[in-house]
């Protein structure tokens, strides 16, 4: 049963964060290997710290990457351009070993038949959650959703020079008074802005332009926006300059509640970006986002989480468990069993559903980078293929 | 008298005292810290003859003064006095002496310093003369305050015209060869002297002394015999070694560009003379120090002078202080630094040993080779096991004296024993030894230009490799195209688009694309037409080849486009465009560098001869194409161009992009072969290269650098930003460093020493000698190899082949073991004789070997096999083994212990044989015999098993065999067993004729210890490599 009144607050980060750069690296090297050769195996996962990136990655694959540039690029992209760190001075290492080729051989998985969809087991063990819920448009809680409108708007400021002195960096936070189980109040905002060093501004004018800038527009269109009583804090720990890679450091996949439903629901401990489709730790959790978002969408409650449990060297999941929080209109046994009908939960189905090999080539090599910021699920910018609620009807 | 020459010659006491060097008192005391010592610093001393021989002839005088010297290069005078004596007196003295004889000693006006050094020789010179108060700097160290015309116009000389081929020679014999002084080869005399200046002559010596006092002249006699053969082995070994040495570190005749007599000419460095007017050009060695007259860009590398790695920009304007440090005078260039970059003139200031370099090398003094570690570790040793036998035969002295035997005969035994034990041949054996070993490179084109390089070699434990050049051709051609959306091959200068034959003049953005390559193109054609020689960068020279082959007629397109403006790529822009004035009024802008950056300034490209628009789509297709090509090792070039319509338009954004060309420097032969053989041999590899790391990681993979594991590369354009520490850390694992510049090299190179590693790094360009200089072993190119990589470096491979590198690295390790073998076999021996004494004598069994006996042993048996191990061939499996730890003594306590149980063994099958003879025949001088021939067989037995620490009789490998070894030892043991058969040597050795049954008692008692040695021997060694092993960390696993 879920809690009816209570605080929440979730944050989200902008791109040009450690943490963010390292996840937008790593895919894009997965984007590029999918790009060339769909059926790549890449693992990729980074590190970095000053002025020094690490790449580690293995794959098998036909396809053959400059993997320091595909870094360069991204780090290009992000608008860092401070001496300390910038795509063309800092140092990158790659350490890279070739995996050897799968004995079998490559099958399309839209292409295969029922045995061999089968046949494609988990080659990893994995809890996934899906959640969703009707806070908000994208049936995401609304502190995550509120704070990812924020982080994208810092860093949109930056690119649409109406803030020009802002550096990539950038953290931004939403606390949410829930009554009764729905959001009430905006209890606080948060954002911890960084700005180019060369171009230092004082708090004030920071406080104004965020304010003018990011806030006012975000909440705009908002049904629920600050009120008197609404704590802004802007940099509450004073001005940071350049911020960014010279000032912390960032790695793969420690954002996951980023990611995911910033920890209003359970999520993987494992990272999502830097996968190929073939691992289920990543694509599992898109397929039960699928599910719960198609029994929200379909009134079958007003939250729903569903969990995903696989065992390696089984292609369906050892256990489907959805939890409503006592919101369901129907038994949670009842809608798991709906689900089960409906949703092809096996590795391989998963892949054919969300056509995940061909992503980047449909993307022109931006589907999973693009992922890896302001969460891999409810997103409405993308059209990603497990934010439909084409199944809802099925459900009902 | 000209200030010419004062400038030159003269010191700056009586100077603007703004110089760093004088200092404001006259006397100022440097150091006094030893009791009755000290050094002084004197004003006016300092590169002034005349004083100095002034002063060296008033100190004396002072009653408390024992003995003064003066140098005029530090101006210091070293001083020894009576300690009782206070040093400020003397100081206070010194500095009344020099006021009192103000004029005397140190002249007010240098006019009037008639003794100064090399005056006589100099006639009055008309020009300056005239005006002995002319404004002319009278600090040789203010050129660089000066303008450069007034210089110009001080030295005699012209910018345009230069020295007259009169005045030159005329210089020439005022100021003397531009040359550093060389130290003199050791006289033979010195060498042969040098024999006896060790520790263990010296206890010989004493032997002598001892023996002769205690009447024992013919010992005595012996042991001189001994002293003297040990000497003339060692001159012979020595002297030789000598000239080999000698021959380090040569580098050919210099020459140098001057203009004179309005003429460009090359002469040789030596006949420099100031007022010469130097053409500096890029990789050219400044021969002289001088004054910067005209600076195009000119860059020099001034590291072997101010220790600044990154070359310096010379500029012409005077500097507004005359005080500065070298590394700040930025007009000047001097002597031994290289030209890096650009161009320049300057004037010859100073020459010789007055240049700044010449000063530094007077001030070192030696410019003989150090001593290497190994033969210092050497010389310890050899101390060590003085001591060491010195207090046994005390030992045994003692025991004897308690035995009862009689004190004379045991003091003569003891000291014989002494004699016999002290291992006099080892520094003999090491120096041969590693002159022995350059000369065999020197057979296999490996240049060795330092001593203690042969011992380095063989432990190097990483080598950086040059990409270019080392493990390519350097011959750089292009081998694909990607233009209006085509990939389209090259293969023998023929056009191929998807395997069917096409002609690139059908194509207009290929054609295109070909134009623009020549045009941004600064290659020159040189020759016929059909025929042309190519002059310029490889890349260039690739894209021109294949314009030519094309059938572009490159010196009409060039003669319709003249080339009006050039901007190179710089650190920030890695894009090279150019400027041509077209036909009409029309420009043409021909862009050529890095795609990715050439691509962003594009907004059309050219498809089918259609100009359209770029898109996103077409963007993405030509980046994945640049990644491909890049993927598959080729360097890849983006080509666009415009023809703005108004002179002054010229928007980047309006480029029209044309396609890429990838090319390729193909690797050598057996490169793959030789990255396993290295790996085998326990050495990493480390790539350098500038290219892409997609590129570089497609090579590393060819050639397998990474041995299997994965491929660790670090990509960096700005190294040197890069923490120190942090650089270490990662250096260690890195298998290519990509992208990097060759400046990086140096703090590669350091970077891996900062971990502990032992490296080495070839290298042949000019930037390199940093890197070169800093590396545990620089290896240069003998043929592609500039002259400055080739100063700089330790080990020249002439043949340009790498593979000679690793036939150097075995001979290292070879020469390094054999060392080991012959202390191996001194020391095993040595103790053995030892052992059988002190057993003997300790038993009551009397003393086996007489004082002729241990002679005979010292003399005979000792130094040829010891010899003829160091000469030993390479073992079998010497480049199967990991690099010896560099921190480990050459003979280490497991070692000993090891050597110790050998000569044990020894000893005991010497008691044995003697053992039997005393029961056989009641002891006496038949005994004696049979333990002297038992103990003597079984150390030249023993020299077999000291051939290999791991490798024996009983091993599955054998070892190649030793012509030499065979000869000494058969020699030796011949001599041996004339001592009991050849009756006149029998009575001189006091040996009795021996019968069969002895023989064999002798045999069985040499035999068996050394087969037991050998049996025991690959025990040992394994005991050893598994303790090894054990402190390994665990191989690391993958997983999932």
């Amino acid at each position: 049963m879920m809690k009816q009144n209570f605080m929440f607050t979730s944050e989200s980060v902008t791109d040009g964060h450690p943490d963010k750069l390292c996840d937008q690296v790593s895919d894009a090297v997965v984007d590029r290997f999918l790009q060339q050769d769909p059926f790549s195996k890449v693992i990729a996962e980074c590190a970095v710290s000053t002025g020094i990136l690490f790449i580690a990655a293995r794959f098998a694959s036909s396809a053959s990457i400059d993997i320091p540039e595909v870094a360069r690029r991204v780090i290009h992209q992000l608008g860092y351009e401070q001496a300390d760190f910038n795509a063309r001075d800092c140092t990158i290492m790659t350490s890279l070993t070739e995996l050897p080729a799968p004995s079998y051989p490559f099958i399309d998985e839209r292409e295969m038949s029922e045995e061999e969809l089968e046949s494609v087991t988990a080659k990893n063990q994995a809890n996934v959650f899906g959640f969703a819920c009707n806070q908000s448009p994208a049936f995401m809680p609304l502190p995550i959703s509120l704070s990812h409108k924020l982080a994208r708007r810092l860093t949109a400021t930056r690119f649409q020079k109406q803030i020009p002195y802002l550096a990539p960096d950038g953290k931004t936070q939403v606390g949410v008074e829930y009554r009764e189980g729905r959001p009430y109040r905006i209890h606080s905002i948060t954002i911890v802005a960084t700005q180019q060093k060369t171009a230092m501004r004082g708090l004030a004018p920071l406080h104004d332009d965020l304010n003018a800038h990011v806030i006012e527009p975000v909440f705009a269109t908002e049904t629920l926006r600050p009120d008197s009583r609404t704590h802004i804090f802007i940099n509450p720990e004073g001005l940071v300059a350049d911020g960014g890679p010279s000032l912390h450091s960032g790695l793969t996949g420690r954002k996951n509640a980023v990611d995911t439903y910033g920890e209003y629901s359970r999520h993987s401990e494992s990272a999502l970006s830097g996968k190929d489709p073939s691992r289920i730790d990543r694509v599992g959790a898109y397929a039960a986002r699928y599910a719960a978002k198609n029994v929200v969408a379909a009134g079958l409650a007003q939250a729903c989480e569903v969990h995903l449990a696989y065992s390696i060297g089984i292609s369906r999941p050892v256990s489907v468990q959805v939890d409503t929080f006592g919101t369901g209109r129907i038994p949670d046994t009842e809608i798991t069993a709906r689900i089960l009908d409906h949703f092809d939960f096996r590795p391989a189905g998963i892949i054919r559903a969300f056509n995940l090999r061909y992503q980047p080539q449909l993307f022109r090599g931006l589907f999973y980078r693009k992922l890896a910021v302001y969460g891999q699920v409810g997103r409405m910018d993308i059209g990603l293929p497990w934010e439909s609620t084409d199944k809802a009807a099925l459900l009902r | 008298m000209s200030l010419l020459f004062d400038q030159m010659q003269r010191p700056s006491f009586f100077g603007t005292g703004a110089t760093e060097a004088e200092p404001p008192e006259p006397v100022r005391i440097v150091h006094a810290a030893v009791e009755g010592r000290a050094r002084l610093k004197i004003r006016g001393l300092y590169r002034s003859e005349s004083v100095r021989r002034k002063l060296e002839s008033a100190l004396p005088r002072h009653d408390a003064i024992r003995h003064a010297s003066a140098n005029v290069l530090t101006g210091r005078v070293l001083i020894v006095f009576d300690p009782a004596r206070d040093l400020e007196e003397i100081k206070t003295w010194l500095e009344q002496l020099l006021l009192d004889a103000g004029h005397e000693i140190i002249p007010e006006n240098p006019i009037d310093d008639s003794g100064s050094l090399r005056s006589s020789q100099r006639p009055g010179s008309p020009v300056i003369s005239s005006d002995p108060n002319s404004v002319l700097p009278q600090d040789r160290k203010n050129w660089h305050a000066l303008p450069g015309d007034t210089v110009v116009a001080a030295l005699e000389t012209s910018m345009e015209f230069g020295l007259s081929q009169a005045s030159v020679e005329r210089k020439l014999g005022h100021f003397g060869v531009n040359s550093l002084p060389e130290t003199p080869p050791r006289s033979g005399l010195s060498i042969f002297l040098g024999q006896f200046k060790s520790l263990p002559v010296a206890l010989l010596g004493v032997s002598a002394v001892l023996s002769a006092a205690t009447g024992g002249l013919v010992d005595a006699a012996v042991i001189l015999g001994v002293v003297l053969i040990n000497a003339g082995t060692g001159y012979v070994a020595e002297s030789q070694s000598e000239r080999t040495i000698n021959a380090l570190g040569h580098v050919a005749e210099q020459n140098a560009m001057v203009i004179r007599d309005a003429r460009l000419l090359e002469v040789p460095a030596k006949s420099l003379v100031p007022g010469d007017i130097l053409v500096l050009t890029p990789g050219a060695r400044v021969a002289a120090d001088g004054r910067v007259l005209e600076s195009r860009n000119l860059m020099v590398d001034e590291s072997m002078l101010t220790g600044e790695s990154l070359p310096v920009a010379k500029r012409v304007s005077p500097l507004d202080q005359p005080d500065v440090s070298l590394a700040d005078r930025l007009n000047m260039v001097y002597m031994g630094t290289v030209v890096t970059g650009g161009s320049g003139l300057s004037v010859v200031v100073s020459t010789g040993r007055y240049t700044e370099i010449g000063t530094i090398q007077s001030l070192v003094g030696e410019t003989r080779p150090p001593e290497t570690p190994m033969q210092r570790q050497l010389a310890i040793l050899g101390n060590q096991m003085v001591l060491l036998s010195l207090s046994i035969c005390g030992a045994m002295f003692l025991i004897g004296l308690v035995r009862g035997h009689a004190w004379l005969q045991m003091l003569k035994t003891s000291i014989s024993l002494a004699v016999a034990a002290v291992p006099e041949g080892l520094p003999t054996v090491a120096t041969t030894t590693l002159a022995l070993g350059i000369r065999t490179m020197n057979r296999h084109k490996v240049l060795v230009r330092r001593l203690d390089a042969v011992e380095t070699l063989g432990a190097v434990q990483v080598i950086c490799l040059d990409k270019t050049g080392t493990l390519t051709l350097n011959r750089m051609s292009v081998l694909a195209l990607h233009s209006g959306g085509r990939r389209i091959t090259v293969d023998s200068d023929v056009f191929y688009d998807a395997g069917v034959r096409i002609d690139p003049y059908q194509s207009d953005e290929l054609l295109r694309l070909l134009h623009v390559a020549v045009l941004c193109n600064e290659v020159e054609l040189n020759g016929e037409k059909g025929n042309y020689l190519l002059k310029g960068s490889a890349t260039e020279g690739a894209l021109m080849h294949l314009a030519l082959a094309a059938g572009v007629s490159v010196e009409a397109l060039r003669q319709r486009y003249p080339r009006e403006q050039v901007e190179y790529r710089t650190e920030t822009r890695s894009y090279m465009s150019t400027t041509h004035s077209a036909q009409g009024d029309g420009k043409l802008v021909a862009v050529k560098g890095n795609p990715v950056e050439v691509l962003e300034m594009c907004g059309w490209w050219l498809k089918d001869g259609a100009r359209l628009p770029l898109t996103q789509a077409e963007r993405t297709v030509i980046l994945m194409e640049n990644d491909r090509m890049a993927a598959e090792a080729l360097r890849v070039l983006g080509f666009a161009y415009v023809e703005p319509k108004q002179a002054d338009q010229s928007s980047a954004d309006e480029l029209i992009w044309l396609g890429m060309t990838g090319m390729a420097d193909p690797l050598r032969q057996g490169m793959k072969e030789l990255i396993a053989l290295f790996h085998q041999a326990g050495i990493d590899t480390v790539m350098i290269t500038g290219d892409q790391s997609g590129t570089a990681y497609a090579i590393g993979k060819e050639l397998g650098l990474s041995g299997g594991s994965e491929l660790d590369i670090l990509d960096s354009t700005r190294l040197d930003q890069l923490d120190a520490e942090v650089l270490a850390g990662l250096a260690q694992k890195v298998n290519i460093f990509s992208r990097v510049s060759p400046a990086n090299k140096l703090q590669i190179v350091q970077a891996l020493q900062r971990g502990g590693k032992i490296a080495a790094m070839t290298g042949d360009g000019i930037n390199d000698g940093p890197a070169l200089k800093a590396a545990d072993i620089g290896v240069a190119m003998g043929g592609t190899g500039t002259e400055v990589a080739r100063s700089v470096a330790d080990v020249i491979l002439e043949d340009d082949n790498l593979r000679t590198m690793i036939v150097a690295v075995s001979e290292g390790r070879t020469i390094y073991n054999n060392i080991r073998k012959s202390i191996h076999f001194l020391t095993a021996t040595n103790l053995s004789e030892i052992m059988l004494m002190l057993g003997s004598v300790g038993t009551g069994l009397g003393t086996p070997l007489t004082t002729s006996h241990l002679l005979w042993i010292n003399l005979v048996t000792d130094i040829f096999p010891g010899l003829a191990l160091a000469v030993e061939p390479p073992e079998p499996d010497v480049l199967q083994q990991p690099p010896r730890d560099p921190g480990e003594p050459i003979v280490g306590p497991a070692d000993f212990k090891r050597y110790g149980l050998e000569s044990l063994t020894m000893a005991a099958g010497s008691m044995g044989g003697y053992g039997y003879a005393m029961a056989r025949y009641g002891g006496g001088q038949k005994a004696s015999t049979i333990a002297f021939m038992t103990l003597t067989m079984g150390q030249l037995l023993h020299a077999y098993s000291c051939r290999s620490d791991h490798i024996g009789i009983f091993s599955h490998e054998t070892l190649r065999s030793n012509r030499y070894l065979d000869l000494a030892s058969g020699g030796t043991a011949l001599l041996q067993w004339a001592t009991v058969l050849v009756p006149g040597v029998r009575s001189l050795l006091g040996n009795t004729p021996i019968g069969p049954l002895d023989v064999a008692a002798i045999g069985a008692g040499s035999v068996l210890p050394f087969f037991l040695n050998e049996a025991t021997k690959d025990a040992a060694f394994k005991d050893k490599r598994r303790k090894e092993l054990l402190s390994l960390p665990p191989a690391p696993r993958e997983y999932g």
